[in-house]
């Protein structure tokens, strides 16, 4: 039994649960931190430690920050706000660790009671409210914001905003981002709407449901359509529940907790009739392997959100481990490859999607050093922490190789992220998913223009 | 958020950020600095009054000459990753964190040299220069984030230093900030083995007493032609122990010949490198060999031989570098590996007579049983240096205690047989009362005279290194001295 399990047993009935001066409900789990030996063999592993050489923004230090604060010898203060909400939550500390602490877990569990003892202000709050609350769990806003994004980018509109400087009047990051964005296309979720099934090309294999994600579906709806026309080829029937919404991973990181769990009970009443969820964003696949954490106090739905999580995978993964027809015409391309955060050290994948890249005639494969370095995309930590981000990024450009066409990944935050990498230091590299390229090989075959 | 600037009269606070160049560069609050409050031995934790990351020589020597002059204790800390206390600020020190003078400053292949400032990570020397056949030898477990200053302060060693020595063998030459702020260098042009008094000796190993490295030339060598690794299961520790003997007494001279117990199996492998030892054998031996193509095979026969006349379970050559690396991985990790079995751990450092082993582990065993706490054993066979791992929970009352009385009862065991307390790790605040087990004090006396020639305030991470009552000794000598001036 966990030291929390046995105070919420010895407490009365009426007190509400607290950890020492965590004193909201759904506290973090001590056991987390018990694993902790202090040994420091993750400090090399951070990028937010490697940026500053600060051990309160470095796993170790963090989680002795945590624990203090559960065994109250700290109280939770302003100042405490910066070592916890720095951190990239990118889990390279997972795997670094002998112990297996779960450094990200405890993070966003003591976010969430951060957040309720110190609410947001100012633009961190707009930020937050806006988009995580206001536009992402909302699939007809988000496609409104979709359609509004189209129309400046097709009208002129971002000419003219591109010429009379009224770019420079918003935040650096933001005019940045807005420069990289792609084009928009048609969300998927609404395309296929009357459709109740996308059957798979010739026999069908399996049946499988897709996470089209929020912001996904608006920005890379490329990439959804790719990951539909590769799992129909290889034989999947693929449907898509109207029903679902944001996996939620962006209000879990910021503290929000509640509101996940929200969007996670929607998602799992969503995909209940469905025995494979598949999922193209790794940030996105993690969340939904981890809803069980959200539900630690709930028996009920924890129970439902395990049985849920058993069915989410990566479409690499998937593919991969499913089998998938070996693409026959060559690309022609030297890529390289990086590990999403959420990819690799959040779900263990890291051969699978290389396996995919290699199987393609004429790719050529230039391994990065540091693959699984973050390259601080990391849900909106660029918008609310555009100076770290920024380093972190400068770090990872500099281990992408010089002579390669493309950068593959399986994170559409990444992709953002390390296209704006590629635009600021001056590279001449493209972002592609990786099955994207997938696709691009299938479609090459087929006689089809691609565009590599 | 955070307010900009610093929010304190404290006016040491504001003369030190001013040396560092600002905010960015210093600590003071709570929050922060409570990171700061141990390193690798927990036991004992205080905070600081500061921490300040300085980003060359020049602002050390003024932070130490601040301190110096305004009589503020202080100590330099690397990673913190010192498994003896030895960063821990017992006094409420400033730190003088290095970990941001980090460049590789030059390397030089011609003479097989290389200079690195002391925040430099152990393993990146040698992932800088292997490309070109080069590495670096001391390899600490810690390796992936132990700076080699640290490393320096504690003459750290590691799997390979049966073969290639600890690190006072790989030291050319330092730069160092004595405790008053002067900035001397010894071995100058990375010249081994100056004439006169051999200083980098004296300061390899003084546990960041004497002053604090600011740059250090360190020897690099060419990697060996060729490496093999052999992994040896055992169902009794008597024969384990006794093949290292027999290894050992044949002349050989193996690159690492490492040991492992069954509590230490059992935690590495629930841990996050599991290579799928068997739970039941009692101990396992990870030996490797590196040279010259020309003899290697033989070498590993003679191994596989010694194994099996000594009863082996299984024994097996690593088939590629993946299985090679899996192995060390799981090695090299154990000790935080303990954090999967135990909540806490404390981890001893004795060095014994090889012939020794099998009656040391027994009376190891002897004090697991008398104080009810389980001991796991990760170690360096092959030079004797033991690691007893005591797994205890510092929840449970009482329970700190006796794991540092179990602890202190094994390097009893260990100086019982003409072995000593530390073989690695250092003294630090840990085994500081554990010195009286080697040495007299006279001897405790004549080590503090040295001490006082280079640290006369000894503001410099006071505390550390020599026992309590020594400081009978010490505080005595210290009013004559005063008295004399
Ligand atoms: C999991 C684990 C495994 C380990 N395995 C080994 C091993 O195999 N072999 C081994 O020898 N050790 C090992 N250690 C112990 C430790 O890693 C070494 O002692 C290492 O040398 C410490 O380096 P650091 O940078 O962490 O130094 P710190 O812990 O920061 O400091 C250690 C001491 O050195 C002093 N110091 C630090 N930098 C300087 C400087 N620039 N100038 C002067 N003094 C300085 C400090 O004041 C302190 O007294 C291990 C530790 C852990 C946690
Ligand atoms: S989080 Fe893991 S690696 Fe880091 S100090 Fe704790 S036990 Fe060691
Ligand atoms: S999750 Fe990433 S940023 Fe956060 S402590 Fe771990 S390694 Fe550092």
């Amino acid at each position: 039994m966990s030291l929390r399990e046995s105070e919420i047993k010895s407490g009365p009935a009426c007190t509400t649960i607290s950890l020492g001066n965590y004193r909201f409900s759904d506290p973090p789990d001590p056991s987390k931190w018990a694993d902790c030996v202090h040994c420091g063999m993750c400090l090399e592993s951070c990028p937010t430690y490697e940026q500053t050489g600060q051990e309160q923004h470095s796993p170790r230090g963090r989680v002795h920050l945590m624990k203090s604060v559960g065994e109250g010898k700290l109280e939770i203060t302003e100042d405490l706000i910066d070592p916890i909400f720095m951190c990239l939550d990118c889990r390279a500390c997972t795997t670094a660790c002998p112990a297996d602490v779960d450094v990200g877990g405890l993070i966003e569990e003591v976010r969430g009671q951060i957040r309720q003892a110190i609410p947001l202000t100012g633009w961190k709050a707009f930020v937050n409210d806006f988009f995580l609350k206001g536009i992402f769990p909302h699939p007809s806003r988000l496609h409104l914001l979709g359609s509004l994004l189209k129309l400046y980018q097709k009208s002129g509109l971002r000419t003219i905003a591109r010429k009379t400087k009224l770019l420079h009047i918003m935040p650096e990051h933001l005019v940045e981002m807005e420069a990289i964005l792609p084009e928009v296309g048609v969300p998927v979720r609404k395309k296929y709407k009357h459709m109740n099934v996308i059957k798979a090309k010739g026999e069908t294999k399996h049946t499988v449901a897709l996470l089209t994600g929020c912001v996904m579906d608006v920005v890379f709806s490329d990439i959804n359509e790719a990951t539909i026309r590769v799992l129909t080829r290889n034989g999947n029937d693929v449907v898509i529940p109207q029903n679902q919404t944001c996996c939620g991973a962006l209000h879990v990181h910021a503290g929000d907790r509640e509101t996940g769990r929200m969007l996670a009970k929607q998602n799992i009443e969503a995909f209940q009739h469905v025995d494979r969820v598949i999922v193209n964003a790794a940030g996105c696949g993690c969340m939904l392997k981890e809803y069980p954490e959200l539900f630690r106090d709930d028996p009920e739905w924890r129970e439902k959100a395990e049985r849920f999580s058993q069915k989410v995978e990566d479409i690499s993964k998937y593919l991969h481990d499913t089998g998938y027809e070996k693409p026959k015409a060559e690309l022609n391309v030297r890529i390289t490859y990086h590990d999403a955060c959420h990819l690799a050290h959040g779900q263990g994948i890291r051969q699978e999607p290389r396996a995919i890249l290699s199987s393609i005639p004429g790719v050529e494969m230039v391994s990065m050093p540091n693959a699984d370095r973050c390259c601080g995309s990391a849900g909106i930590y660029n918008l609310t922490h555009p100076e770290m981000a920024n380093k972190v990024l400068e770090s990872k450009m500099q281990n992408v190789p010089e002579d390669v066409e493309l950068i593959s990944m399986g994170n559409p935050g990444c992709m953002l992220q390390m296209a704006m990498g590629v635009l600021k230091y001056g590279r001449n590299q493209k972002v592609v998913h990786t099955v994207q390229l997938l696709d691009w090989a299938y479609q090459k075959e087929d006689g089809k223009e691609v565009r590599v | 958020m955070r307010k900009k600037g610093i929010q304190t009269n404290d006016p040491h606070i504001q003369a030190l950020a001013r040396i560092v160049g600002g905010e960015k560069s210093i600590l003071y609050k709570k929050e922060d600095l409570i990171a700061y409050d141990c390193d690798g031995f927990t036991v004992h934790r205080h905070l600081p009054k500061a921490v300040v990351f300085p980003k060359n020589t020049e602002e050390v020597a003024a932070i130490v000459k601040y301190c110096h002059e305004h009589d503020l204790p202080f100590l330099a800390r690397g990673a913190g990753t010192g498994l003896s206390g030895g960063a821990i600020p017992l006094n409420g020190e400033v730190i003088i964190s290095l970990v941001r003078m980090k460049r590789l400053i030059s390397v030089d292949l011609e003479n097989r040299r290389a200079v690195v400032e002391p925040g430099f990570v152990n393993l990146k020397l040698t992932n800088s220069i292997s490309d070109r056949g080069y590495y670096y030898a001391p390899d600490p477990s810690s390796q992936y984030c132990c700076t080699i200053g640290g490393n320096v302060a504690e003459n750290a060693g590691g799997a390979h230093c049966l073969k290639y020595g600890v690190t006072t063998n790989h030291i050319l030459g330092l730069e160092v900030v004595l405790p008053n702020g002067e900035i001397i260098e010894i071995g100058k042009n990375g010249i081994p083995d100056p004439p006169g008094y051999d200083l980098i000796g004296l300061l390899t190993g003084s546990e960041g007493t004497l002053g604090i490295v600011t740059k250090i030339t360190v020897r690099i060598l060419k990697n060996p032609e060729a490496k093999q690794t052999v992994l040896a299961y055992f169902d009794r520790v008597e024969d384990a122990s006794q093949a290292v003997s027999d290894i050992i007494s044949e002349g050989m001279v193996p690159a690492a010949l490492e040991m492992m117990d069954q509590t230490a199996i059992e935690g590495v492998e629930a841990a996050a490198f599991p290579v799928g030892h068997p739970k039941d054998i009692e101990a396992l031996l990870l030996i490797e060999v590196d040279g010259i193509s020309a003899g290697i095979s033989e070498q590993i026969e003679e191994i596989l031989r010694i194994c099996r006349n000594r009863n082996v379970r299984e024994v097996k050559v690593a088939q590629t570098e993946e299985e090679r690396a899996r192995w060390w991985a799981n090695r090299k990790t154990g000790f935080g590996a303990m954090g999967a079995i135990s909540p806490d751990y404390l981890v001893q450092d004795g060095v014994i007579p090889r012939s020794k082993l099998p009656e040391v582990l027994k009376n190891i065993q002897q004090i697991s049983k008398k104080y009810g706490l389980r001991i796991a054993n990760i170690f360096h066979a092959g030079d004797g240096n033991l690691h007893p791992l005591v797994l205890f929970d510092a929840s449970k009352p009482g329970e700190t205690e006796k794991a540092l009385a179990a602890g202190s009862e094994c390097l009893q065991a260990c100086a019982a047989v003409g072995g000593s307390i530390t073989g690695e790790h250092g003294v630090g605040i840990e085994k500081k009362e554990e010195m009286r087990f080697i040495f007299s004090d006279e001897e405790i006396a004549a080590q503090i005279d040295i001490r006082d020639v280079f640290n006369p305030k000894n503001l410099l991470n006071a505390g550390k290194l020599f026992p309590t009552p020594g400081r009978c000794v010490e505080v005595k000598r210290e009013k004559k001295q005063r008295q004399s001036l």
